[in-house]
């Protein structure tokens, strides 16, 4: 228990320190550039933290990425370098479309089965990358990547001919009031406490249950996972099944959890990088889930925030290098832990 | 600057102080950590506070700002026309522009709510359809801001969702008349193909390619067909027979409602029209850039003179297509023609773009900017129902407010500057070859053509204007299918 406090605290203290050096970092390019640091993160904070408007809409988007960030969390936690929320999360999206958008059931219902096709398509996304490393050994970056592009046109093919919205060919069909989460205020909706339950969820599957142990345990030292005699066909299949379920979420949530559109752009404008965003979030969580709820929001606060740097008249590709810069370091310490790992690993 | 150092000077050292702390044992670390963060805080805290208690005094400027759908700067059209026009508004009435590029769908909302919360913004304008839902929800929420849309279609949507608050009196769509600019570039078309054909050439038509069938390009498309026939039937009364080809073959149609290779329908009694002299195609997306090469191709090798472009980027398909045919046969100018949208699109292949039928989204905002400082805004919205529709000859409360125009040569300058401007952005190559260059091609061009082609533009233009013709504007699906019957 002590060990268990001193750990948390050596990463507190690593986490702040990295904080420091991530504004800093940031501070120095806009320095760079020749602005005002003090003022840009005085507006970032005063915009995002301090107004209401501001802690809605940066818990809105923090909504998928902590979904997103489990996905790849879930994925280190059982050895597998786990990039595929992405596409995964575009089927989820128009997995929600299909249900929300297309057939009509009551209240409640709809909800509900709108959620659980949406985490399932994005599931199922995940078994060709499963089935090809388990049986043909391919590594499951390759595998990702490439499903990730497929999804990308399956589903631009699919709102074009068959679930685009008539007479706004630019979106697919939004989803019915019956299917919508309500809406707390701003951009966010009650999904965020499906999301957070599904986070702590996680949670205790991951640390407080026999598979979650098997998870962890091949995650940590494959070897011994082996010898206790752990089905490591098994824990491939259920590490990237989770990871889908969480990710084909995160794609739901901007169809039947966030006003004003209720659906997915043709662009998959509203849906892109949130997978991407998730590694970044997963990162800075320390891949833990109870970190991932906390780096998602502080991620949420930047993404909302940079929009006041750009009011301050700092060039919107700046700003996203910025929170790049400061989402990098972020990541450092658990980076260095992974490389670490990995080189060990595999001595 | 002197500040940001002073404080990067305290970052390092408070830096310093908490990497020797972790040396020290267990016990104090508990403390390490309640020292950092008060002194975080401390800091953080004291910037505040000293940062709010200097702010400026300086006389505060009327703002607007101007959100970009996710296209951004550096896309040429739309949102690079929208901020032009926002550049023109700070020159002429001394207002300062607040530009917001929307990176993602879900910027919308968030982006036009922070111009809507600072006090100095008056205006808020959303560029381009995609935002009509964000506007809807944001203007409704600050009743005390203005919203302009441009292209959007948020009243139809506050109709819908919010019936009793229809229209509302804060938020304007700006709309434009696309199928009067679509008839003149229409009447050019057809024209080149007269002035050819009486040349020795056979070009029994022009072309259009299209995006998603909807009924806003329902607009564009029968306006071009219009524009077609009203130009035939000027050539036959100018110069008194029918124009070659184009306008006496039998090509187009027989039977017994067709007379002198015209369609003469019992629903139009004693009028006749030419039907079919235009090739068209909805290709189904906006977006796939080889759609728009692959429709155009077959069109060039039936006769088609020149295609307009109706679907934003697939005209560089269509540029695709024209210049595969002019390295084929070693043209350095048209025919075969395109015709461009939107912006002015002559620069874009100098000598094969004959002229673009401009949609003045500059003129959008410039108008908008002016109706707000003229304090005039919410009575044109309560006038017209929320929508602004900017054309050929609009009248607005007694101030002349045009939108749709077919490009010249003089308005090429501003074009290629946005060019040079987006080149500068991107970093990447825009323009096909010098300023000067692109001018004096584009010039040799119009000045290849016979000079009536160009009179007879400017007759439909001022008649449009007058009044005199009145463009048929369909946009439903009756009409369409009337018109089309009529017409091809």
């Amino acid at each position: 228990m002590l060990g268990m406090f001193n750990r948390l605290k050596k990463s507190i203290i690593e986490t702040l320190i990295v904080v420091l050096i991530g504004f800093v970092g940031g501070a120095i390019l806009m320095i760079i550039f020749g602005y005002d640091p003090i003022a840009a993160y005085m507006k970032l904070f005063k915009g995002s933290v301090l107004s209401i408007d501001g802690i809605l809409e940066s818990l809105a988007n923090a909504v998928p990425l902590m979904l997103t960030g489990l996905t790849f969390a879930i994925g280190v936690r059982s050895g597998y370098f786990n990039v595929g929320a992405e596409g995964q999360a575009y089927m989820g999206a128009i997995g929600a479309v299909i249900i929300a958008g297309s057939i009509s059931l009551p209240y409640g219902v709809h909800l509900a089965a709108a959620t659980l096709f949406s985490m399932i398509v994005g599931a199922l996304w995940s078994l060709p990358v499963s089935a090809l490393k388990a049986w043909r050994g391919v590594h499951e970056v390759v595998s990702t990547i490439m499903l990730n592009w497929i999804a990308l046109f399956l589903v631009r093919y699919l709102i074009e001919y068959y679930y685009y919205e008539p007479g706004r060919a630019e979106r697919a069909l939004p989803a019915l009031p019956t299917a919508r989460y309500s809406v707390i205020g701003a951009s966010l909706s009650t999904i965020i406490f499906v999301t957070i339950g599904f986070t702590i969820l996680i949670y205790f599957i991951l640390w407080r249950t026999t598979l979650g142990y098997e998870l962890r345990l091949t995650g940590s030292n494959p070897e011994a996972a082996r010898y206790v005699g752990v089905n490591y066909v098994k824990v491939i299949f259920l590490n990237f099944f989770i990871g889908g379920l969480a990710a084909g979420l995160a794609g739901a949530s901007q169809v039947i959890g966030r006003p004003p559109a209720w659906t997915i752009y043709k662009t998959l404008g509203n849906v892109i990088n949130l997978g991407f965003n998730g590694i970044g979030v997963a990162l800075i969580g320390r891949n833990h889930p109870l970190g991932i709820i906390f780096s998602s929001i502080f991620l949420g606060i930047l993404l909302y925030g940079s929009r006041f740097m750009q009011y301050l008249g700092i060039d919107p590709d700046l700003t996203v290098a910025i929170n790049g810069i400061i989402v990098l370091f972020l990541s450092l310490p658990e980076l260095y832990s992974m490389v670490k790992r990995y080189i060990v690993g595999g001595k | 600057m002197l500040r940001a150092k002073n404080v990067l000077r305290k970052l390092i050292s408070l830096f310093t102080v908490i990497l020797h702390m972790r040396k020290i044992d267990g016990i104090t670390r508990v403390g390490a950590i309640v020292v950092t963060i008060i002194l975080i805080v401390a800091v953080v805290g004291g910037v505040l506070y000293w940062y709010m208690s200097v702010g400026p005094a300086a006389p505060r400027k009327v703002k607007i700002a101007v959100v970009s759908d996710i296209g951004g700067r550096g896309d040429l059209s739309f949102n690079d026309m929208a901020f032009k026009g926002g550049d023109e508004a700070e020159k002429d009435f001394g207002v300062e522009m607040v530009e917001l590029v929307s990176k993602v769908e879900a910027d919308y909302v968030p982006n036009l709510e922070i111009g809507a919360k600072d006090p100095d913004v008056k205006l808020i304008v959303g560029v381009g359809f995609l935002l009509s839902d964000a506007l809807v929800e944001v203007a409704i929420k600050y009743p005390d801001k203005n919203f302009a849309g441009i292209d959007t279609y948020s009243q139809d949507i506050v109709k819908e969702k919010y019936p009793d608050k229809y229209p509302l009196p804060n938020l304007m769509d700006i709309k434009f008349e696309e199928h009067k600019g679509s008839a003149l570039v229409g009447a050019v078309g057809c024209l080149l193909a007269a002035y050819y054909n009486e040349k020795g050439g056979k070009y029994p038509y022009i072309g259009g390619v299209f995006g998603i069938e909807i009924p806003v390009l329902w607009k564009f498309e029968i306006g071009y067909k219009w524009g077609c026939d009203w130009a035939l039937k000027w050539y036959e009364n100018k110069f008194g027979h029918k124009a070659p080809i184009i306008g006496e073959d039998s090509r187009y149609g027989t039977g017994p409602n067709w007379k002198e290779g015209m369609y003469c329908p019992p629903e139009t009694p004693g009028q006749c029209w030419y039907k079919g002299r235009v090739l068209w195609t909805y290709t189904g997306t906006f977006s796939d850039i080889t759609k728009g090469y692959e429709a155009a191709k077959p069109m060039y090798a039936k006769g088609a003179i020149a295609v307009y472009n109706i679907a934003g980027p697939l005209g560089l398909g269509i540029n695709q297509a024209v210049k595969e045919i002019a390295e084929a046969r070693g043209l350095k100018m048209g025919p075969p023609f395109w015709i461009g949208v939107d912006a002015n699109q002559d620069w874009i292949n100098p000598g094969f773009v004959v002229v673009s039928m401009m949609k003045r989204v500059d003129k959008g905002v410039y108008y908008a900017t002016k109706l707000v400082l003229e304090g005039k805004f919410r009575d044109v919205v309560k006038q017209y129902n929320g929508v602004l529709t900017l054309g050929i000859g609009t009248q607005v409360m007694g101030t002349p407010m045009e939108g749709i125009s077919a490009s010249t040569l003089k308005d090429l300058d501003e074009f290629i500057q946005m060019g040079v401007e987006a080149e500068k952005l991107t970093g990447k190559k825009v323009l096909p070859m010098g300023p000067d260059e692109i001018k004096a091609k584009v010039k040799e061009m119009r000045d290849s053509v016979a000079p009536w082609i160009w009179e007879a533009l400017a007759e439909l233009e001022d008649k449009i204007r007058k009044g005199e013709v009145e463009v048929p504007l369909a946009f439903t699906k009756d009409a369409i299918d009337y018109w089309r019957n009529i017409l091809g």
